[in-house]
């Protein structure tokens, strides 16, 4: 039984992982804390609902307007709310990403209306038993991509040049615009990353769920996710997004179903309290 | 020349002239503060018959629940706004003054001031718990510690309100000073106006003490308000325990008012309408904060009243998702007032306020 707990923690958590990957790209690149990040998930999942019931588009054209449409969105952010916000009160661009997601939520209610909607895609469905343990395929199709995904994501950050200056920019913007470093793409591409991310665990989310609204509260463990993991540090994102996985269905099974969001949040708490840098974050120095 | 004396002269003018705008609007304030709550229960002004439209659709009810915001509205803005902590934790205090006040009053049947003294002893206590992390946390990371204890004070609300209560939420006794029983919308507005101003009154003086200066100054650079000797530990801890005290107290002042509360009253969103209400308010402007709560409270009733006049395939789409849409505007007004307002309605009001004052020469 704890195996399957354990299988199903890891893949959910995969999930939460690449949302937070997603956050954690954007929060390294523009320093936003993006708590509309659950709401571009949704996003994601309602762009996809769309091509598919709405349009009736193959999926692999729905899944590509999807990516197309969820970065869009992330550089449309960047230029319209975030960029006319450099340089403010960190509470001031905090509160601007809540009132994005309050935005997308009702906007999202008005145009699809606030039932959810069965996701129908033509991902595998069926459950393989292998011996007394069930995985389902969805799980491990969701695992599998979320992987990839974060597999190339780090290869790009790694070896690719624009990687690299995405990287730098990163690190210092001044030194990154002395260089020659066009910052407004750099960061106008994190943002972009960071809603695609979003958008592809929200895909799986509503696949795995219904899509509907709510979903944004299971896309926001993404926050905890990060900052157990480390703020700034890629890796930290998606060892945080597993952990919070497989926490969340431990506490689910053995404690009680309701209990899931305490118990992560309590663990947050704790991490702030004793190793505020997360797992592998690094180090502030100087901290006023 | 002339104009620099035109300048001397309404320098010395203005104290007195200002002073003289400043109690005729707090006696216009005043005249109106206590004729509303009649207008709107008579639906009548001087004897005129009003129509709901001309009354923008508001209820006393309503107002009642408005004052009730701005107190914590109020104490939010004094933590953030005027201490520099950004909680996102506010709910849970309210929670927290429900859940004392469903067992001081509910359960043990002591009276309504008890329980809402024993509320705000409860506030202080969690709300110094609540700011432990920031000893040790800055910025971000404690905006995140905040979260993390409104999802525990939550699940505690929901196990208290399970344990001794029903699932569908708490009752609450009708409340009552001493003799004067709070059971109607105008006896309320009354209780509630006085609590408003003796918060505002309180606060407002409370930042023009030596431990209020500090305050701000711990805001404005920690460093350096250390560097002068303030314990900045300490002070944060004191500016968290009154500000969460308030808020408890308020929490249970609209549990009594609502008279049946359920955990699920306090959630994320809930916290957020007070972030939300400070920062359209003004961040560090008690009076602003009045005004956030204000705006917040009225405007969706103020929208809706409105919508159904409008042309027809509109009207059926404001008809279809009337909620939806008042959370739209809102949510659009917020990053509006964010991006071109950085200070609020109170920077606004400021603003008007040199536009209209005679300009000396520069």
């Amino acid at each position: 039984m704890l195996a399957q707990v354990l299988f199903s923690g890891v893949a959910l958590g995969s999930l939460y992982g690449l949302v937070a990957l997603g956050f954690a790209t954007v929060f390294k690149a523009t320093e936003v804390f993006n708590f509309a990040q659950g709401m571009l998930a949704v996003c994601g999942a309602y762009f996809a609902s769309a091509a598919l019931s709405t349009f009736d588009w193959p999926f692999p054209a729905a899944v590509a307007f999807m990516a197309a449409a969820s970065a869009g969105l992330g550089v449309a952010i960047y230029g319209v709310l975030i960029q006319p916000l450099s340089g403010r009160s960190m509470l001031a661009v905090i509160m601007v990403t809540i009132a994005l997601s309050i935005v997308l939520h009702s906007a999202i209610e008005i145009v699809f209306g606030s039932q959810g909607r069965t996701l129908v895609t033509p991902l595998p469905t069926g459950v393989l038993t292998w011996g007394s343990l069930r995985i389902s395929e969805l799980h491990l199709t969701a695992a599998a991509v979320a992987w990839v995904c974060m597999g190339l994501f780090a290869a790009f950050f790694r070896f690719t040049s624009l990687g690299l200056l995405m990287r730098a920019t990163a690190d210092s913007h001044e030194a990154a615009l002395v260089s020659g470093v066009n910052v407004n793409a750099m960061n106008r591409l994190a943002w972009a990353i960071g809603s695609l991310l979003a958008a592809i665990g929200g895909l799986f989310l509503g696949q795995l769920q219904i899509v509907s609204t709510d979903l944004e509260s299971i896309g926001l463990l993404a926050l905890p996710a990060v900052v157990i993991g480390g703020l700034q540090s890629i890796p930290g994102a998606i060892v945080g997004g597993v952990l919070v996985g497989v926490i969340e269905q431990l506490a689910a099974f053995y404690i009680a179903p309701e209990s899931t969001e305490i118990v992560i949040y309590a663990l947050l708490l704790l991490i702030l309290l004793v190793r505020p840098w997360g797992l592998f974050g690094e180090r502030e120095l100087g901290r006023v | 020349m002339s104009d620099a004396s035109a300048l001397v002269a309404v320098r010395a003018r203005s104290p007195v002239w200002r002073r003289l705008v400043r109690v005729a609007l707090g006696v216009g304030l005043l005249a109106v503060a206590l004729y509303l709550p009649f207008v709107l229960t008579d639906r009548a002004a001087f004897g005129y018959r009003l129509s709901n439209v001309q009354l923008l659709n508001l209820g006393l009810s309503q107002i009642d629940l408005m004052l009730i915001a701005m107190l914590g509205a109020l104490s939010l803005n004094f933590l953030t706004g005027c201490a520099g902590l950004i909680s996102i934790g506010h709910a849970a205090f309210y929670a927290t003054g429900a859940m004392t006040a469903a067992i001081v009053g509910s359960l043990w049947g002591w009276p309504f001031p008890v329980a809402l003294l024993a509320a705000a002893l409860m506030g202080a206590i969690a709300g110094v718990l609540a700011g432990l992390p920031s000893l040790r946390v800055r910025g971000l990371y404690f905006v995140l510690s905040t979260l993390a204890v409104h999802h525990v004070v939550a699940y505690i609300f929901l196990q208290v309100q399970v344990r001794w209560f029903d699932v569908s939420g708490v009752p609450y006794n009708p409340a009552a000073l001493g003799g004067f029983a709070l059971n109607t919308p105008l006896r309320w507005y009354f209780f509630l106006l006085a609590a408003v101003a003796l918060v505002y009154w309180g606060l407002r003086n409370s930042l023009d003490t030596r431990e209020g200066r500090a305050m701000r100054a711990m805001r404005d650079h920690e460093l350096a308000a250390q560097a002068s000797g303030v314990d900045v530990r300490v002070l944060r801890l004191k500016a968290f325990a009154l500000s969460s005290a308030i808020a408890s107290s308020a929490g249970a002042t609209q549990a009594y008012f609502m008279t049946n509360i359920s955990s699920e009253a306090f959630g994320l969103d809930f916290a957020i309408q007070f972030i939300a209400m400070i920062i359209i308010g003004g961040l560090g402007s008690l009076t602003g904060s009045l005004f956030g709560a204000a705006i917040w409270l009225l405007l969706p009733s103020v929208i809706a009243g409105f919508a159904p006049q409008g042309a027809g395939a509109v009207a059926a789409l404001v008809a279809a998702h009337k909620p939806q849409l008042v959370q739209l505007i809102f949510g659009l007004l917020v990053i509006v007032l964010l991006i071109f307002a950085p200070g609020g309605v109170a920077s606004l009001g400021r603003r008007l306020g040199a536009l209209l004052a005679p300009r000396g020469p520069r």
